[in-house]
């Protein structure tokens, strides 16, 4: 294996090697600590009743457990985040089937299982030819093993189902692991997953403060067109405000892009993070509703289950990836096949 | 056109631990493959170490649903009936286990539902709901049980009365109930005994019953009862050749 792979891959060492991961560690750690002193002082004041602190308190309990289950991989070395991303795509997967009942195919969920791991061993070995030609190949294979049952009553539905699967834990999660490939991926990613959790926040924000009418009452009801555009506006703001440190102008203008062209493409990528991540949280309500279902799962106290938290991030990923991939390239100059070789 | 006719998991909002003791519990990719493999080496133990013996194999239906019953005089009677259930039934075969033994701690309930695949029956406290509730999956599911109507061990290998349970699962309901006879289990592994000896296990399995004509209340409970037990006994005292090894 080529020395700068293996730096990028199990070197924590260079964990604070850009200045944004160490900021936004700290400011992260900061954010932690200060919570639970300002829902006290919340609740002390008589702001909040003691049932929303409560609830908060879960919540921010769940956040103590998650945030180091996020970043840790993140600041450990990019095998650890690639790693780390497939196992959370395997159980989502599991979360998605055991809801909409795909569960019970036993042989589709070996499959996409193995579809899922491809993918991740595709990604950790840095080869972009395989990584693309799985989702048409896992379609194929999909509609081949949905047919051994020789059951053709509820084909369409269940075949359907697991394409949908492999294309939201397959490909698109996949999409956020490949990211690991890019030298500087610590700082690309904790900007894309602390815009997607900040832009649920700002909704939920602006939504309180000024929301009136209802983005789409029948699918999410709480949602609001204030919180909606609150959140396009503060998000993209944000992924401007962190994206000028993040892409000094040394590497900007390496890639022939001049200051004024950056500030546009960090506005569009704010745009394209904001809107395509609030389609996620509308798809995951989409889904909840036609199954009749609260929440996914019990994983995550507070939060409901892992795709409640996760699914603006599904669409977000592959969004955001062919974005950067079109403007800049993504991972361009670390070696490729580090494991099959060149 | 059909309408959606997948559902949601039955056990969907339930914690992990809490799924290893209920009754709508469904397996899924993984807890089918921990169950075959499982059922696997019991199937080799079986055997290899008890040389067990198998008469009447056709008389398990092909489809669920059905019950398995049988007398019950050791912990190897639940291995030797679920051993000898086709792998492609093991997500849906499901031992009733008694719950203050095989459920009364977080490990024994892991190993009981994630291997074995057992469902709970608290005996001290089993009320009319569970029993409802057991009946109700069998029916609806389709799955299959196996189950010990003397409802504890027999300590000295003789068959003991047969409680009412099994009447109130199947009364009225179409669904075979095969009677069972399992001869050896007790001088290999007696109530009491840690390690079970190398004794030679026969099992036995009768032609099946149905119940559909009688009465799901005290009186058919009992009829049913007492005919599975006078089933089982006459298949022991049959004592016929046996040539079938698993």
């Amino acid at each position: 294996m080529n020395e700068i792979a293996k730096v990028r891959l199990f070197d924590f060492r260079t964990a604070f090697d850009h200045p944004v991961t160490l900021w936004v560690t700290v400011a992260i750690a900061a954010a932690l600590v200060v919570a639970p002193i300002i829902i006290l002082a919340l609740s002390r004041s008589g702001r909040i009743n003691g049932e929303l602190r409560k609830e908060l308190f879960r919540r921010y309990l769940s956040w103590l457990v998650m945030v180091p289950l996020m970043l840790g991989p993140v600041l450990l070395g990019a095998f650890w985040t690639i790693a780390g991303i497939g196992l959370l795509s395997l159980f989502c997967y599991r979360e998605y089937a055991r809801a909409t009942g795909l569960f019970r195919e036993k042989l589709l969920s070996l499959v996409l299982m193995l579809g899922i791991v491809a993918v991740t061993l595709a990604t950790l070995d840095h080869w972009y030819r395989l990584f693309v030609a799985l989702t048409p190949l896992m379609v194929a294979v999909i509609a081949a093993t949905g047919l051994l049952a020789d059951r053709p009553n509820g084909y369409i539905q269940r075949v359907g189902l697991a394409v949908l699967a492999f294309l939201l834990f397959g490909t698109s999660m996949g999409h956020l692991g490949y990211f690991a490939n890019d030298t500087n991926y610590r700082p690309y990613l904790i900007l894309l997953v602390l815009a997607v959790e900040a832009n649920d926040i700002f909704a939920y924000c602006c939504g309180k403060l000024f929301g009136r009418r209802k983005l789409a009452p029948n699918t999410s009801p709480k949602k609001t067109i204030a919180g909606s555009v609150g959140a396009v506006i503060l998000t993209t703001l944000l992924v401007v405000g962190i994206g000028w440190f993040l892409f000094p102008a040394v590497t900007v203008t390496a890639h022939g892009i001049n200051r004024w062209q950056q500030l546009r493409y960090l506005a569009m990528l704010g745009l394209i993070i904001s809107v395509v991540g609030q389609f996620g949280d509308l798809m995951l309500s989409a889904i909840k509703r036609d199954l009749g279902l609260k929440d996914m799962g019990k994983l995550i106290p507070g939060h409901g289950g892992l795709l409640d938290r996760f699914d603006s991030l599904i669409l977000v990923a592959p969004a955001a990836f062919h974005f950067a991939n079109y403007i800049a390239g993504v991972g361009l100059n670390q070696p490729v096949k580090i494991l099959t070789g060149a | 056109m059909n309408s959606w006719t997948m559902q949601p998991a039955n056990d969907l909002e339930l914690a992990e631990s809490a799924r290893w003791t209920s009754l709508n519990r469904e397996s899924g990719l993984v807890s089918t493959l921990l169950h075959g493999a499982t059922w696997g080496m019991i199937k080799s133990y079986l055997g290899l170490y008890h040389r067990l013996r198998i008469e009447g194999i056709e008389n398990i239906p092909e489809k669920p649903p059905f019950v398995l019953v049988s007398n019950h005089t050791s912990h190897l009677d639940a291995l030797v009936l679920g051993a000898v259930m086709p792998g492609q039934l093991r997500d849906r075969v499901f031992p009733i286990a008694a719950g203050d033994v095989f459920f009364c701690s977080a490990w024994r309930s892991a190993f009981a539902a994630k291997l074995l695949n057992a469902l709970p029956m608290w005996r001290k406290r089993c009320g009319a709901h569970a029993l409802q509730e057991l009946r109700r999956r069998l029916l609806d599911e389709p799955c299959a049980y196996i189950l010990f109507p003397e409802g504890c061990r027999s300590r000295n290998g003789r068959t003991q009365p047969f409680k009412n349970g099994i009447g109130m699962l199947v009364a009225s309901a179409d669904v075979p109930v095969v009677p069972c006879h399992i001869d050896g289990a007790f001088e290999s592994l007696p109530p009491g005994r840690w390690a079970p000896v190398p004794r030679s296990i026969t099992l036995r399995i009768g032609a099946p019953l149905r119940f559909d004509s009688v009465e799901n209340d005290r009186l058919g409970w009992e009829q049913i009862a007492g005919t599975l037990r006078s089933a089982i006994e006459q298949i022991g005292e049959a004592n016929t050749e046996c040539q079938v090894r698993i």
